[in-house]
């Protein structure tokens, strides 16, 4: 054990110590701090510089009234957006000269309003050419002009006072939280809508992260020690089992660090924001174990992987499978926290490969777990690491003395059946 | 008690006898010359010593004791495909090392420095592994295997890429370690080295042993029959003694191979009655010698 112990000893110092790792560890929490930051101050000052959308409108029904009122539309939309201007064009040519300006880059947006755009059954069409994300991010500030002139228009055509109409419509909604006890209630800002959706996924993700660098890492250290040929050195201090066994234990607490630095900074991100994460202890004693037992499980995997292959290449696809398991839930995250009892749900949550991740999702999704499912789901998992490590101690003791030729599925079965 | 001690032991790569029945015992104390050609099967034993291979059937005791898990911490194993970790510097992998051999930290702080600077190596302590040239690394190499000061030493071609003052440096330490009652297995297919060294040997081809004795033994047992000699005036008469079959003269140097049964007293007094003898000398024969008459034997009998 004490072996073992040293082992995982260096394995972690050596891991952490890389310029990658810690390059990679910092990058995510400063990338989202500075999306973050910078999504701030953009709202903020509202970008002042941003080109204005050449637009030209061609209006089938041919009310002077109304032309009039769509160039005050306009007008009040420039006033009220300096960032966000819009250059309303004259237009007294056909449609499809506009389509052909539109086509040579003249204008940004070409609209034509039907005959019977008042009558309530007319279409506002709009013309776009190759349209870059800045221009289709800025449609709005075309359409919202014209649905209000349209708006305003049809009001006066029905002698309707539009300012009356509006207010008819408008009802405010507030979302709110009830505290646990009376008199906590509060008012449920957009951010904490967000959070709460966000948190099954995040939680979740950060275990793929975490599995996918520990699983590069170990694969990378044991390509390392095949190829220097150190493994020799190695096994004359050490059993196999024990060069496996601190391995797969130094690189889970690789794989924990990552969560835990990630874990911490994103809560304390949440916590600067003001944002609200409410997770309960049960919840987060269950998130540890199955983190660590995911860790163990995905460890034993790659210890076994590792030894079949001369290069990372070769690594990479037998890792595949590994990792689409991985992206399963990832996928059809949504759909898991929707319904979390759904049979999806469930029957991920006892494919060894998805469980952690899909328990992950489900237990944060606030949803009730029956408690025999959980359980269930965390023997499965200890299971998993046991048959995971019996496998990979019998790959790993003949395949990390082997060179050349990467061994078939047949070969490796039979160092399987080899005692 | 036998520091290794092996009972028909045999081992197979598919259809490849790698070892062959083999018996060996190394006693405690003594510096032990593991020879053979390429491929006769010299890893392969030493790692099945080391339990990295297993034998298909067969006994293996070390230091008296069944489990080579067991006796780990006491044994020294230099591979002969040299590695360590290169991004790690000098002093942290041999600390490393001997960590794992279950050398006390405390005794590794006096160990480590030491060995480095034994080994010319402590200005290199800070360095990278990968930073150093091909015979530093063999010298740390070295260092890594007796770090923890073992009672059984087992060497893979250890001079291979040495030069000779780094090769007498390591010399003198195997020497000293069997002063200090240490037991030395040494494999190697340069004879020279061997002869230098060896108390006892072990020659072994296509996974036999085909030779196994004390290096004195089987120098005397392996005596040729040959004579140099160097006499006075004409030497014509030399091939018309008894028991004489063959002459060969290189300027005033003969050199006379006698019958098997013959003695050499016996010559030297028949010189001595026709001239004056100048020198007389049998001709003790080489390691190398014995190693090519027994491998090319052993070859012609498998074929």
């Amino acid at each position: 054990m004490q072996k073992v112990l040293k082992v995982a000893q260096r394995e972690y110092i050596e891991t952490v110590k890389t310029k990658t790792f810690i390059f990679m560890i910092l990058m995510l929490p400063v990338m989202i701090l500075l999306i973050v930051y910078f999504a701030g101050k953009l709202k903020d000052s509202g970008s002042a510089d941003r080109p204005s959308l050449k637009v030209a409108v061609t209006d089938l029904s041919g009310s002077d009234q109304f032309r009039t009122q769509i160039e005050a539309s306009f007008e009040k939309h420039n006033t009220d957006n300096p960032g966000r201007k819009v250059e309303l064009q004259e237009s007294q040519a056909t449609e499809e000269q506009e389509k052909e300006r539109l086509r040579r880059g003249e204008l940004d947006v070409y609209i034509v309003l039907d005959k019977d755009v008042l009558e309530e059954t007319g279409k506002m069409h709009v013309y776009t050419h190759k349209a870059k994300p800045p221009v289709i991010e800025a449609l709005w500030t075309v359409e919202s002009p014209l649905r209000d002139a349209v708006f305003k228009q049809r009001c006066k055509e029905h002698e309707l006072s539009p300012d009356l109409v509006r207010s008819l419509r408008n009802l405010p909604i507030e979302r709110m939280e009830t505290g646990s006890t009376g008199g906590q209630d509060r008012v449920q800002s957009e951010g904490d809508r967000v959070v709460k959706m966000m948190i099954p996924f995040f939680f979740m993700y950060l275990l793929f992260i975490g599995i996918l660098t520990m699983g590069q890492q170990m694969l990378s250290s044991i390509i390392e020690e095949k190829n220097s040929r150190v493994i020799e050195v190695l096994l004359s201090a050490v059993s196999p089992f024990e060069l496996m066994a601190g391995k797969i234990l130094g690189l889970v607490s690789v794989g924990l660090t990552v969560v835990l630095l990630w874990g911490v900074s994103a809560c304390a991100a949440a916590g600067w924001q003001g944002l609200n994460l409410d997770i309960g202890p049960v919840i987060l004693t269950y998130f540890i174990l199955y983190y660590v037992l995911a860790f163990f499980m995905f460890g034993s995997f790659m210890v076994g992987i590792g030894p079949i292959c001369n290069t990372i290449k070769e690594t990479q696809s037998l890792l595949k499978p590994v990792i689409i398991m991985c992206v399963v839930p990832i996928i059809a995250w949504q759909n898991i926290i929707r319904d979390a009892n759904g049979t999806l749900a469930r029957v991920l949550s006892f494919f060894p490969l998805t469980t952690p991740m899909v328990m992950i999702l489900r237990l944060s999704s606030g949803a009730e777990i029956w408690i025999v499912e959980i359980l269930g789901s965390i023997v499965l998992l200890a299971a998993s690491v046991l048959g995971g490590v019996w496998v990979a101690a019998r790959v790993f003791r003949t395949g990390i003395l082997m060179y050349g030729k990467r061994p078939g599925l047949r070969e490796v079965g039979r160092w399987l059946k080899q005692a | 008690m036998d520091a290794v001690a092996i009972r028909d032991v045999c081992k197979s790569f598919g259809e490849v006898r790698a070892v062959n029945n083999l018996n060996m015992t190394v006693p405690a104390g003594s510096i032990y010359g593991f020879l053979g050609p390429n491929g006769a099967g010299k890893t392969t034993t030493i790692r099945m010593i080391m339990n990295i291979l297993r034998p298909d059937s067969g006994q293996i005791a070390l230091l008296g004791d069944h489990s080579v898990e067991q006796t780990k911490s006491r044994i020294g194993y230099m591979p002969e495909e040299r590695g360590l970790y290169r991004k790690m510097t000098v002093r942290k992998v041999l600390t490393y090392f001997g960590a794992i051999k279950d050398v006390p930290p405390v005794e590794l702080t006096r160990r480590v420095p030491q060995w480095l600077e034994r080994l010319d190596l402590a200005k290199w302590a800070d360095k990278k592994v990968e930073e150093l040239s091909r015979g530093m690394h063999q010298k740390l190499q070295f260092a890594v295997t007796a770090i923890n000061e073992p009672e059984l030493l087992i060497l893979d071609e250890p001079f291979s890429g040495l030069d000779p003052l780094n090769t007498d440096m390591l010399e003198s330490i195997v020497l000293e370690m069997r002063s200090q009652g240490k037991t030395v297995i040494f494999s190697t297919h340069v004879m020279h080295e061997a002869e230098k060294l060896c108390d006892s040997i072990l020659l072994i081809n296509k996974g036999r042993a085909i030779l196994d004795d004390s290096l004195a033994n089987v120098r005397s047992q392996q005596r040729s029959h040959a004579v140099c000699l160097e006499l006075e005036g004409d030497t014509d008469f030399v091939s018309g003694l008894a028991n004489v079959t063959k002459v060969k003269s290189e300027g005033s140097q003969l050199e006379i191979t006698l019958e098997e049964s013959a003695d050499s007293q016996e010559l030297l007094r028949s010189l001595m009655e026709h001239t004056r003898v100048h020198s007389f000398e049998l001709k003790v024969p080489s390691l190398h010698e014995i190693f090519v008459d027994l491998v090319g034997k052993s070859d012609a009998e498998g074929s």
